[in-house]
C-alpha cells in the first residue's frame, strides 16, 4: 500500500508547514519537535531506503544518518523547500552512495540464496497452501530483482512514486533535476519493470 | 484525445494505470482506450507492474530505532562540548590569565629598567605617578581575569543529557 508523504494532496500546505515550524523549533533547540519529526517520518523514510537497498539493516543505519543529519543541520535550516523534499533528498543521496559503494551487495546475495533455498520460506509463510507461499514469494523476489537491476536514480524515481505517490515536481527537486528529465527516468524505469513484470497481471 | 503514446504523454496513462486519473480526464483516456490497442496493452501492463509493486512490503522497524537515534545524539553533544571545553572558549579564557600576568611583568619590569631623564624636575613626578598607578592596573586586570575564569566555570555544565 503507498504511504503517504504530505507532498501535493489537499490539505498538504499546513502540514508541510507544520513540518517546517517543527524544524524552526528543534532549531531554537526544542528537542520535543524533533521527536515529532522522527516519529512522522521514520518509516516513510525507512521504507523508502529499505525498497533502495533492499537491506533492513542497511536501511536502518542509512535512516539514523538521515536523521542525524537533519538534527546537526537544524543551526543552518532554513525553510526554503518543503521538508519532505529536503528530508528525501538527504535519503536518496545516502541510498545512492550506498548503492554505489556496494553496501547492498549482501543483500542481493541473499535475494539470490533466498530464491535458491525457497523451502526454508516454508516456514515463515504461514498460509495454508505451500504452493501458493512459494508462488508469492517468487513472485516478491521477481519484483525485488526488477528493481534492484534498476539504475539507481530511476529506482529512486519509480519508488518515490510508487510508494510515497509524490508529483513529478517534487521529484525533481528531491533529485535535483528538471521534471522533464524525472519523466525521462520513470518512463524508462517503468518500460523496464513492464518488461520484466508485465507477465504477473 | 491525441495518442498519449504518440505525444509522448504517458504520464496519464501511468495515472489511469494506478488508479489516480480522475473526472474528466479519465473519461476522455477511457474513450481514448476504447479505439487505441497499443494504449491498451500499455495500460494492461502498468497495472500489472503497479500490482506487483503493491505486493512488496517494507519489513517492520526495529523497536530500538529511537533509542539507537538519540543516543547517538547524545554522544555528538557530549563530544562537542567536551571538545568546546578543550579548545574553546575556556581554554582562551583561561589562557588569558597566565598571558596577562606576564605581559604585566613586562611591562612593570621595562618600566623600572627605563633610564630616568636626568635633571629635570618634572619626570620624578611622572615617574612617581606612574609607578603609583601600575599596582591597581595589575591589580585589576588580575580581578577582571578572576571573573571571568568564574564565568567559565558557570559555563561548563557538568551534565551533557539532551532533553530528549
Amino acid at each position: 500500500m503507498p504511504e503517504r508523504v504530505n507532498t501535493y494532496m489537499g490539505g498538504a500546505t499546513a502540514a508541510l508547514d507544520y513540518d517546517a515550524e517543527l524544524m524552526l523549533r528543534v532549531k531554537e533547540g526544542d528537542g520535543e519537535s524533533f521527536a515529532q519529526l522522527l516519529d512522522k517520518h521514520r518509516t516513510p523514510v525507512v521504507h523508502f531506503l529499505y525498497r533502495m537497498v533492499q537491506q533492513q539493516a542497511v536501511a536502518e543505519e542509512l535512516a539514523q544518518e538521515v536523521f542525524l543529519r537533519v538534527y546537526r543541520s537544524r543551526a543552518t535550516y532554513e525553510p526554503t523547500a518543503k521538508f519532505t523534499t529536503w528530508l528525501f533528498r538527504i535519503a536518496t543521496h545516502l541510498a545512492l552512495n550506498a548503492l554505489r559503494d556496494g553496501r547492498n551487495e549482501r543483500s542481493q546475495e541473499r535475494l539470490d540464496e533466498r530464491t535458491e533455498g525457497m523451502p526454508a520460506l516454508q516456514v515463515e509463510d504461514r498460509r495454508p497452501s505451500v504452493e501458493q507461499s512459494m508462488v508469492r514469494q517468487a513472485r516478491l523476489d521477481e519484483v525485488k530483482h526488477a528493481v534492484a537491476a534498476l539504475p539507481g536514480k530511476q529506482r529512486a524515481a519509480v519508488l518515490m512514486h510508487k510508494y510515497k505517490e509524490m508529483e513529478y515536481t517534487q521529484i525533481a527537486k528531491v533529485l535535483n533535476c528538471s521534471e522533464s528529465a524525472v519523466k525521462s527516468l520513470l518512463f524508462r524505469a517503468y518500460e523496464t519493470l513492464r518488461a520484466r513484470l508485465a507477465h504477473m497481471a | 484525445m491525441k495518442c498519449p503514446l504518440e505525444t509522448r504523454e504517458e504520464r496519464d496513462l501511468v495515472a489511469y494505470a494506478s488508479r489516480a486519473l480522475e473526472g474528466g480526464d479519465a473519461e476522455r483516456l477511457e474513450a481514448h482506450l476504447e479505439s487505441c490497442s497499443a494504449c491498451r496493452e500499455f495500460v494492461r501492463e502498468q497495472r500489472a507492474v503497479w500490482e506487483a509493486l503493491d505486493g512488496w512490503e517494507a519489513e517492520p522497524i526495529s523497536a530500538d530505532f529511537d533509542r539507537r537515534l538519540f543516543g547517538r545524539i547524545a554522544a555528538e553533544i557530549s563530544w562537542w562540548q567536551r571538545m568546546r571545553g578543550r579548545m574553546g572558549f575556556p581554554l582562551v579564557y583561561r589562557a588569558l590569565l597566565p598571558v596577562t600576568a606576564v605581559a604585566c611583568l613586562v611591562m612593570v619590569g621595562v618600566l623600572l629598567e627605563r633610564p630616568l631623564p636626568p635633571r629635570v624636575p618634572a619626570a620624578p613626578v611622572t615617574t612617581a605617578h606612574v609607578e603609583s598607578l601600575q599596582p591597581d592596573q595589575v591589580v585589576h586586570a588580575l580581578d577582571e581575569m578572576e571573573v571571568l575564569d568564574q564565568f567559565n566555570h558557570m559555563m561548563k555544565p557538568d551534565s551533557s543529557t539532551p532533553r530528549m
